[in-house]
């Protein structure tokens, strides 16, 4: 209809393209309907398990908060494009960056000497100003897909600076000893919320799902000393240990004895209260005996008594009765090869023997004069 | 023929207005992505910023014309410069800068481009930390001790002194500022390396005395816990035989106060048969028992 009216130049001009498209439609007017539904189908998108889609339409973002906005794994239906995008973010994959800002690795020229070039090697300094070395792994995932796309700054650019930024102030209030035994856990943990707190600052997008730390320790060039100080650490413990195990081997053994000398003590008194329980007791039978019958009691003790003397003794010498009450002169001879002794007028006051149970009339020589 | 002529014709016509649109729409719109922002000219003169994502209209080229911008946060580290801190400390530090356009117009007037305006900010930033690290001491960055501490408001002083006159000047807006690294010039490290080195030997010598003085500590009294637990068992001992002895002669005094003179009597016989050993030799005279029997004998 409009053609007609138009000026006979631009029909003139639109010839060869009318042309052109009444012989496409005639021979290929099948391919060009197939072409045409499946342009309007194109912004149909497979959304995978691991991502989200967001929808751009004439660039700008569907939906106002981030639940509304991000669609979930399936099929997702959306006008083709010019008019939608289709923004496909893998929120549960992880990333890795390798931070080595505050690294001296990979320069080993000076790394041994006594000068550290802070553009060259990374370091960081200690609450105590002790410079450390610090190299780091932290994995990252998408934590808000629109954020992460469309406001966020490059996120392994931020993470990098983000954590070495956290980590030089972490560093920066604790001591180099602290950093380097025990504190560790709490280093991690310190920089891992304040990177995450520079992350949100920044609209990143993005969550630090783990910090790891592969290396951190003193420069290479001052490791002798650090390990000289771990090694008296050690040395110290082991002392300590030692001096334990002095203690839990000497108090024991010092409480065996004691128990020892007492149970044995205890064991004494026993045998001897029953001793002398029994001792007692016999006495007392004895003297129940004696009472009844003192003449022959004494008498058999005397003569019990004499015999045991006498089966005991290696020799038995007898001698004769003075003469007149004293003896005057008179030798024995106990062995030849001593030198006789002579029993003077001192011992010879025995009583006489005409009662048995009278004071014993001997005398002893002691074994030693035999030798 | 004339159904296939009418069908071409519409055809024609379709095709036709659906050029025509496409082109009119690739003329006059403008898509205006999520995180980017657009710079409408006409014939050169900036007549708007279209800020907002979504779709915007203009008039066609060569009327109007338009400049895409990123309107995203970006990072920028500076260089690592060397300052003195107000202790007249040296120190290197580098800052880093999350920054965005904050004024589009401006931005491209001033800088026209990213990299443009990252040399703008690293003066700018590098000033800064000049002058605000001047006025604290070192040990407001790097102390074990929390209350010297004052990161937080060093980085809140460079951000306040440099984010007005970035936007203002260059339409760029800083958005966080922090100190990225902190480093010592290359010829005071090796003072402190002597320093490190000098400190690590003090605690090398600490640890092995203190190791050595709790060793002895524990030994010491390991000893002593040792002596009162024998001393203890000596006392234990010493009371049960005192006991027991008491007992001993308690019973011996009830038993033998019954008869004195037999217990004096039993006693000597023990005395004697004590007293003669193996090798003894007793000397007995014969008129004493038992061989006074046989010479009474022998006499009558």
């Amino acid at each position: 209809m409009r053609e007609r009216g138009l000026p006979s130049e631009v029909r003139r001009l639109a010839e060869p393209v009318t042309r052109l498209l009444d012989g496409a439609w005639q021979r290929m007017h099948w391919w060009i309907a197939l072409m045409a539904a499946s342009y309007a189908l194109s912004g149909i998108t497979v959304v995978k398990p691991d991502e989200v889609a967001v929808i751009l339409r004439w660039g700008r973002l569907v939906g106002e908060v981030p639940a509304l906005q991000e669609h979930g794994a399936g099929l997702l239906f959306a006008f083709p494009r010019p008019m939608d995008e289709v923004v496909r973010v893998p929120v549960k994959h992880v990333w890795e960056v390798t931070v080595n800002t505050l690294d001296s690795e990979g320069h080993p020229w000076d790394a041994y000497g006594s000068a550290l070039d802070p553009v060259k090697q990374g370091y960081a300094l200690t609450g105590d100003q002790n410079i450390v070395h610090v190299a780091m792994v932290a994995r990252y995932r998408v934590r808000d897909a629109a954020e992460w796309a469309f406001q966020g700054p490059k996120a392994e650019r931020v993470l990098l600076t983000e954590v070495t930024a956290a980590m030089v102030r972490s560093l920066g209030e604790m001591k180099v000893d602290q950093v380097l035994a025990d504190g560790r856990k709490k280093l991690i943990t310190t920089v891992t919320r304040r990177a995450q707190s520079g992350l949100d600052a920044s609209h990143s997008g993005i969550e630090l799902s783990s910090l790891e730390l592969t290396r951190l320790g003193p420069p290479r060039a001052l490791a002798p000393e650090f390990d000289a100080v771990q090694s008296a650490f050690i040395g110290a413990q082991t002392k300590q240990n030692e001096a334990q195990g002095f203690a839990q081997s000497v108090i024991p053994q010092a409480q065996a004895e004691a128990d020892a000398a007492v149970q044995n003590a205890r064991g004494t008194a026993e045998g001897d209260l029953a001793s002398a329980r029994g001792e007692a007791e016999s006495f007392l039978v004895l003297n129940r005996e004696y009472r009844r019958n003192p003449e022959v009691v004494r008498e058999r003790l005397y003569r019990d008594a004499v015999d045991r003397a006498i089966a005991g003794a290696a020799e038995v010498q007898w001698i004769p009765p003075p003469v007149g009450g004293s003896y005057h002169g008179f030798r024995i001879t106990v062995n030849p090869s001593d030198e006789p002794k002579e029993i003077t007028d001192s011992i010879s006051e025995g009583a006489p023997s005409s009662s048995p149970p009278a004071p014993l009339p001997l005398s002893a020589v002691g074994g030693e004069t035999d030798e | 023929m004339v159904d296939a002529m009418r069908s071409q014709r519409s055809l024609r016509a379709i095709v036709g207005s659906l050029a025509l649109a496409a082109i009119l729409f690739q003329a006059t719109a403008v898509v205006v992505r999520e995180g980017h922002a657009v710079l409408i000219t006409r014939f050169g003169r900036p007549l708007r910023a279209a800020t907002e994502s979504g779709l915007h209209w203009k008039l066609p080229w060569p009327v109007d014309q338009v400049t895409m911008l990123d309107m995203r946060r970006r990072v920028y580290e500076t260089g690592l410069t060397e300052m003195l801190t107000r202790d007249k400390k040296n120190i290197i530090a580098r800052t880093f800068v999350v920054w965005r356009i904050g004024n589009a117009l401006t931005f491209i007037q001033a800088i026209g481009s990213s990299s443009g305006a990252e040399a703008k900010l690293d003066g700018l930033l590098t000033n800064a930390a000049i002058g605000t690290l001047g006025g604290h001491d070192l040990s407001a960055l790097v102390s074990t001790n929390p209350a010297d501490l004052q990161v937080d408001s060093i980085e809140s002083e460079l951000l306040s002194s440099t984010a007005p006159m970035a936007l203002q000047n260059y339409g760029v807006a800083i958005e966080e500022i922090r100190i990225e690294r902190l480093a010592l010039p290359t010829e005071n490290v090796a003072a402190v390396f002597e320093q490190m080195r000098a400190e690590r030997r003090q605690f090398a010598a600490k640890y092995q005395a203190e190791g050595d003085q709790a060793a002895s500590k524990i030994h010491s009294e390991a000893d002593l816990e040792a002596a009162r637990i024998r001393a203890k068992g000596a006392e234990e001992t010493a009371r049960i035989r005192g006991e027991a002895a008491a007992k001993v002669a308690k019973i011996y005094a009830d038993a033998h106060r019954t008869d004195p003179e037999l217990y004096r009597f039993t006693r000597s016989l023990d005395s004697l048969t004590k007293l003669v050993t193996g090798n003894t030799t007793l000397i007995l005279r014969t008129d004493s028992e038992p061989f006074s029997l046989l010479q009474s004998q022998g006499h009558k």
